[in-house]
């Protein structure tokens, strides 16, 4: 993996300036313009159709009328200096909204991570302690088919059978709404209650990776010699089971939780839309929708980025978990 | 969401063969059998839930297909009062429109099965020929391509397809088309791979040296040779393929005349208040329930023939 480090960094830049490209000229070859949809937001609200005039003067003021190659330069040289370009829709900075949605996301991005990472090893372990034995056939079959639903899937299913038929789970959004809260333990359970159903499907749909990873590196290491070793020092299972095996199992797993977090930027988008919560996947929902070139561009460049970031980490962090990679 | 697989898949797929314990009995059927008996009759060979799968899809398929005569309703047309419980008249009710909501199953079969088809054969086999193509002559060719595919697999998928689609207009060959830029990557990868190993085998350099033209060697050696570890992959792909497409229809983002699973969702969970009244009922648990089914027939379907094709395929695949 860090063998070829000039071509791993060649593949993160060329991947970066592929997002960079495809981000800046698809939403400008969208069809229709930001400003025809600029008016029609509410139902019931009068509708303001423009006038040719006054939307020439919006094309001119966003700079949409200058040739692209321009509009390109422009882009890079303001990416450069952290400025992503002002909202059609919400009338301020891309990098403002994204920053009012993006905690939410990163807030059950990072708890699924954390979560289906700690079940899954925990899991995993157990099954491949109780390797051949019946409960660790069950779990596996079971665990195998449940990867198979995608993650929005199973969130319309936790949706439906937690908040719609128990009433367990509030149906959407990320706090309660027009809630007064006595101190900040009850606005921070106002939080995790209601980020417990995405988190949770998140979670799930990635953790049957982690499982079996775990369970099939933990039956590998078991066959290695010091294992018998620990064993035969008169070193009890627990610590033979923690300090040797798991440690030495744990290495592919690190790597897989940095992908993993990858994976989960892609997968929050529809996550977040069926439990409405207001993070950077709807947001970007409705820039789709509201042909909202500059905050799409800005979203799909903090998803990418952020995916890349963490292949970077994951390699960085393996060569200092497992010395035997040479850097 | 769509990278995903890859990986537990491999895990997998070891995992599934060590708790079943059949290497020995697979290894030496495919040392018996030719690759292409094993495809013609894998059936007999499928496991249970293997079994399962085959006629899983083979009941979507027929209900694809005949849509037309077990319906009684166009799932088109309003047919009934809007929201009526299932019952006799419509099987399972009605919509907010008033359509038939078992017409509508019916026919988004045909839609995702037609997705999940195309899309698997077009990157499929097209990604397979570019890879066969590539490792075969090699050179710069061949480096070019593979920089292509590994920036194309470190593409974040999802969010570009949803930004791709929305810039193409919904329709169901863009979507497919966008699909197809997405998937061709990892099949054309691993035919790539297959050829150059296989290329050094001496009876190809005999066949060459026979004077075989390359296209001979490639369509009459090489290509036989990778076609199994490429039909494992369609069905990968096609999987991929029907869940994103029902994903982009959640958003909205599908084609707004058809009615495939995606846009029933999106059609049901984007009514007001759905949620509190027992409409969600026979409006959303169907095309919820045939989607997962279908996922799950496929993924049966694909761990056996993983398990029957190549035992070794993991090897393979673990790039």
């Amino acid at each position: 993996m860090v063998k070829d480090r000039n071509s791993f960094i060649f593949r993160l830049l060329s991947t970066l300036f592929v997002i960079l490209a495809i981000n800046f000229f698809l939403p400008r070859m969208m069809p229709g313009d930001p400003f025809s949809t600029t008016s029609a937001d509410e139902v019931g609200e009068e509708i303001i159709v423009m006038t040719e005039e006054q939307r020439l003067y919006y094309m001119n003021y966003y700079g949409l009328d200058r040739p692209l190659y321009e509009q390109f330069l422009v882009y890079m040289k303001n990416l450069m200096t952290g400025d992503l370009g002002r909202s059609i829709y919400y009338k301020m900075p891309v990098s403002d909204v994204i920053m009012l949605h993006l905690p939410w996301t990163v807030l059950i991005v990072v708890g699924a991570t954390v979560i289906s990472t700690i079940s899954g090893v925990v899991l995993g372990t157990l099954s491949a302690k109780n390797r051949k034995k019946g409960s660790d056939r069950i779990m596996m079959t079971g665990m195998i088919a449940f990867a198979e639903i995608p993650s929005f899937l199973l969130g319309l299913i936790l949706l439906l059978v937690f908040s719609v038929y128990l009433r367990l789970f509030p149906l959407a959004g990320a706090v309660t709404p027009f809630a007064d809260y006595n101190g900040p333990a009850e606005q921070a359970w106002d939080i995790l209650y209601h980020a417990f159903l995405p988190v949770a499907t998140l979670s799930l749909s990635q953790l049957t990776g982690v499982y079996l990873l775990t369970r099939n590196t933990l039956i590998t290491v078991t066959t290695k010699d010091y294992i018998r070793t620990a064993r035969a020092k008169g070193l009890g299972e627990k610590t033979v089971w923690i300090r040797h095996a798991l440690r030495n199992a744990l290495l592919p797993v690190v790597t897989r939780t940095g992908f993993m977090i990858g994976i989960m930027m892609g997968g929050v988008v529809l996550v977040e839309s069926v439990f409405s919560y207001p993070g950077i996947g709807m947001t970007l929902r409705s820039a789709v929708v509201g042909r909202d070139y500059p905050l799409i561009q800005g979203i799909l460049l903090v998803i990418a980025v952020s995916i890349l970031i963490c292949n970077m980490l994951v390699d960085k962090i393996y060569g200092k978990l497992d010395p035997r990679v040479v850097i | 969401m769509i990278k995903d697989v890859a990986a537990s898949g491999n895990a997998g797929i070891l995992s599934f063969i060590q708790a079943l314990n059949i290497n020995r009995i697979v290894s030496s059927i495919a040392r018996t059998f030719s690759r292409f008996r094993t495809i013609a009759k894998p059936f007999s060979r499928f496991s249970t839930e293997g079994k399962i799968g085959v006629l899983g899809i083979l009941c979507i398929i027929l209900m694809a297909v005949f849509a037309p005569v077990i319906t009684i309703y166009p799932p088109q047309k309003i047919t009934g009062d809007s929201l009526e419980p299932p019952g006799p008249g419509h099987i399972l009710g009605t919509d907010e429109l008033g359509m038939d909501i078992w017409s509508q199953i019916c026919y988004g079969a045909r839609m995702s099965l037609t997705i999940g088809l195309a899309v698997a054969f077009l990157s499929g086999f097209g990604g397979g020929a570019v890879g066969i193509l590539a490792g075969y002559m090699g050179g710069h060719i061949d480096q070019g391509l593979m920089r292509v595919i590994d920036v194309t697999m470190a593409l974040p998928s999802f969010p570009l397809l949803i930004v791709i689609s929305a810039f193409l207009g919904p329709s169901i060959l863009n979507v497919i088309l966008i699909l197809v830029l997405f998937s061709w990557a990892k099949p054309a990868r691993i035919a790539r791979s297959q050829t150059l190993s296989l290329k050094k085998n001496n009876y190809i350099i005999a066949a060459r040296n026979y004077g075989a033209k390359p296209f001979y060697l490639l369509w009459r050696h090489i290509f036989p040779e990778v076609m199994p570890v490429l039909l494992v992959l369609v069905i990968g792909i096609s999987s991929h393929a029907i869940i994103a497409e029902a994903g982009l229809a959640f958003l909205g983002l599908g084609d707004p005349t058809s009615k495939s699973w995606g846009m029933m969702l999106n059609h049901a969970t984007g009514f007001r208040s759905i949620y509190f009244t027992p409409y969600w009922q026979w409006w959303l648990l169907p095309p919820l329930f045939m989607l997962i089914f279908l996922l799950l027939c496929l993924a049966f379907i694909s761990r056996d023939m993983e398990r029957i094709l190549d035992p070794k395929l993991k090897i393979k695949k673990g790039f």
